[in-house]
C-alpha cells in the first residue's frame, strides 16, 4: 500500500518537473528564435501572417473564382495557415536534437520536452495568425468561422501530426544527415498533395478515394468545414486521423527514446 | 552513493565498434572526493558522462542514490545563444530554484561583469568554465562531476572553487577527472586509474599516484 501511494507521489513529482521544464524550454524557445530586437516576440505571429497574407493578397487580386463561390482570400489563407504549421514543424525538426543538446546535459531534460516545447510555440504562433485572420475575414468580408471547434480541432490534429513526425525525423537525424538533406525538398514536393489548396470535392470520384488516403487531406478538410460550414460538401474522417496521429506518436515517441541511447554528446 | 556495476561502452565508428569502458565497476560513497587518473583518451570523460547521464551505454547499470551534476568542463549545460544571466534563469527553473536568488548567486559566483548580459557564444572557454561551475554550485547537487577544468581556468578561480566545494564536503562528493597528478593531489583525497575501460581504486594517494605512473 505504502509503495503505491509512494509510486504516486513520485509519478506527481515527475509530472510536476515535466511541467516545470517544458515551460522552461518555451520560454527559451522564445527568447532564442525572437529574441529581442524589432518586434522581437510579435514574429511569432507575423511571420505566419505575412505569408499567409501574401497567399491570400494574390489569389484575391488574381480573381480566379472557387467552385461553390468560396471567398478566395479565405480559402487560400486557411488552406496555407496550417500547412505553414506542417512545414514549420517537419522543416525544424531534423535539427531539433543538434541544435538543443548542450541541454541534455541536464537530466530531467529529455528530447521529447524539447520537441514538445518548440512544436507546442510554433503551434501556438500559427494559431495566434489562424485567429487574427479568422477576425480579419470576419470584420472586413463578413466570412466568419461557421463552426470555430472544427477549425480549432483540425489545427489541433495537424499540430498532432506534424509532432509525431517531427519525432520521427529527429530520431533519425542522430543517425544520419539524410534527413537534413531531403526534408526540405520533401515538404516542398509534397505540398500539391498534403489537400492545403484543393478540396476533396473537386476530384473525379476515384481521385477522392486516393486523396483520401492522406492524412492530412481530412485534416483540411475539417478546417474548411469549420470556416465555410455545408456552403460546400467537405470529406473527412476524424477517426482515420486520430488513428494516424496516435501511431505517428506512438512510434515516435519509441524512435527518440532509443536514439537517446545512442546519442554522443 | 554511486554504484556502477559491469559498466560497457561501445562507440559506433566509421572504422567500426570502439569499445572505450570494459566491465568497469566502481562505487563512490557520500563525501568522497575521488581522483581519477587516465591518460588522454583512456575514457575519462565518457565515464562522466556515463556516470551523469547525458549519454547511454551499452550494458552494465548505474545506480544514483544522489543527486549528480552534469559533467563540469568547458562545454554543455548552458544554451550559447542566450546570455548567462538568462541561462541562470533557466537552470533556476529546471531545478525548481528562486529565480532571482539564482541569478544573484551565480553573478557573484562566475565574476563574468558585464559580460554576464552577453550571450555565452562571446565568452572565452574560461568565462563559460566559470558560468558552468557556478551554475552547477547553484542548484546545489550532492555529487560533482569535474573533468579537469579547475585547473585549467585560472588559479585564483580553482581556489574559490574548491573552498565552495570543501564548503560542502560532510555532503558534497567530488568525482574530478585528470591526467594531471598535481590537479588530483589538490582537490581529492583517494584516487583511481582508468586503464583499459576499468577501474581500479586505491585508498591512498599516493599508491594511486605511483600506480598511475607505472602505467
Amino acid at each position: 500500500m505504502s509503495g503505491s501511494a509512494a509510486s504516486r507521489g513520485s509519478a506527481l513529482t515527475g509530472l510536476r518537473v515535466q511541467l516545470r521544464v517544458l515551460g522552461a524550454l518555451t520560454l527559451r524557445e522564445l527568447g532564442t528564435r525572437f529574441g529581442r530586437d524589432n518586434l522581437g516576440y510579435l514574429w511569432l505571429f507575423v511571420e505566419p501572417a505575412l505569408l499567409g497574407g501574401a497567399i491570400g493578397a494574390v489569389h484575391h487580386l488574381s480573381g480566379h473564382g472557387l467552385p461553390g463561390g468560396l471567398h478566395v482570400a479565405t480559402f487560400w489563407v486557411m488552406g496555407y495557415i496550417p500547412y505553414y504549421l506542417l512545414r514549420g514543424i517537419i522543416n525544424r525538426a531534423p535539427v531539433a536534437i543538434v541544435s538543443n543538446q548542450s541541454l541534455l546535459y541536464h537530466r530531467n531534460i529529455s528530447i521529447f520536452d524539447i520537441i514538445l516545447a518548440r512544436d507546442l510555440l510554433e503551434g501556438a504562433a500559427v494559431g495566434g495568425a489562424m485567429l487574427a485572420f479568422a477576425l480579419f475575414f470576419g470584420m472586413t468580408a463578413g466570412e466568419w468561422p461557421r463552426e470555430p471547434e472544427k477549425v480549432v480541432i483540425g489545427m489541433l490534429m495537424m499540430l498532432g501530426f506534424s509532432h509525431g513526425v517531427a519525432m520521427l525525423i529527429a530520431a533519425g537525424s542522430v543517425y544520419t544527415e539524410l534527413f537534413d538533406r531531403v526534408v526540405h525538398l520533401f515538404t516542398y514536393i509534397s505540398l500539391p498533395a498534403t489537400g492545403a489548396f484543393f478540396m476533396v470535392f473537386w476530384l473525379p470520384t476515384e481521385l477522392q478515394q486516393a486523396a483520401l488516403w492522406i492524412p492530412t487531406v481530412h485534416m483540411f478538410e475539417i478546417v474548411r468545414n469549420g470556416q465555410f460550414g455545408n456552403q460546400v460538401p467537405t470529406h473527412y474522417d476524424v477517426g482515420y486521423v486520430l488513428g494516424w496521429v496516435a501511431g505517428l506518436n506512438l512510434l515516435g515517441m519509441a524512435a527518440i527514446r532509443r536514439a537517446r541511447q545512442d546519442l554522443v554528446i | 552513493m554511486i554504484r556502477i556495476t559491469d559498466l560497457c561502452k561501445v562507440y559506433k565508428t566509421h572504422l567500426g565498434p570502439k569499445t572505450v569502458l570494459n566491465g568497469l565497476s566502481a562505487e563512490f560513497r557520500h563525501g568522497e572526493k575521488v581522483g581519477i587518473l587516465g591518460r588522454n583518451g583512456a575514457g575519462k570523460t565518457t565515464l562522466l558522462r556515463l556516470i551523469s547521464g547525458v549519454e547511454g551505454y551499452t550494458s552494465g547499470r548505474i545506480e544514483r542514490r544522489m543527486s549528480v551534476s552534469w559533467p563540469l568542463g568547458f562545454a554543455g549545460a548552458m544554451h550559447y545563444s542566450i546570455s548567462g544571466a538568462d541561462n541562470a534563469r533557466f537552470i533556476a527553473r529546471i531545478y525548481g530554484k528562486p529565480l532571482d536568488w539564482t541569478v544573484g548567486f551565480v553573478e557573484d559566483f562566475a565574476e563574468l561583469g558585464e559580460y554576464y548580459r552577453l550571450p555565452v557564444r562571446t565568452y572565452s572557454s574560461g568565462m563559460m568554465m566559470r558560468l558552468g561551475f557556478a551554475l552547477s554550485l547553484a542548484v546545489d547537487f550532492d555529487c560533482y562531476l569535474v573533468d579537469e577544468v579547475i585547473a585549467v581556468g585560472d588559479s585564483r578561480f580553482g581556489e574559490r572553487c574548491r573552498v565552495a566545494l570543501a564548503e560542502r564536503h560532510a555532503n558534497s562528493t567530488l568525482l574530478l577527472v585528470s591526467h594531471q597528478v598535481a590537479t588530483v593531489r589538490a582537490f581529492c583525497s583517494s584516487a583511481a586509474v582508468l586503464q583499459d575501460g576499468r577501474l581500479t581504486r586505491y585508498d591512498d594517494l599516493d599508491e594511486a599516484i605511483a600506480a598511475y605512473h607505472a602505467a
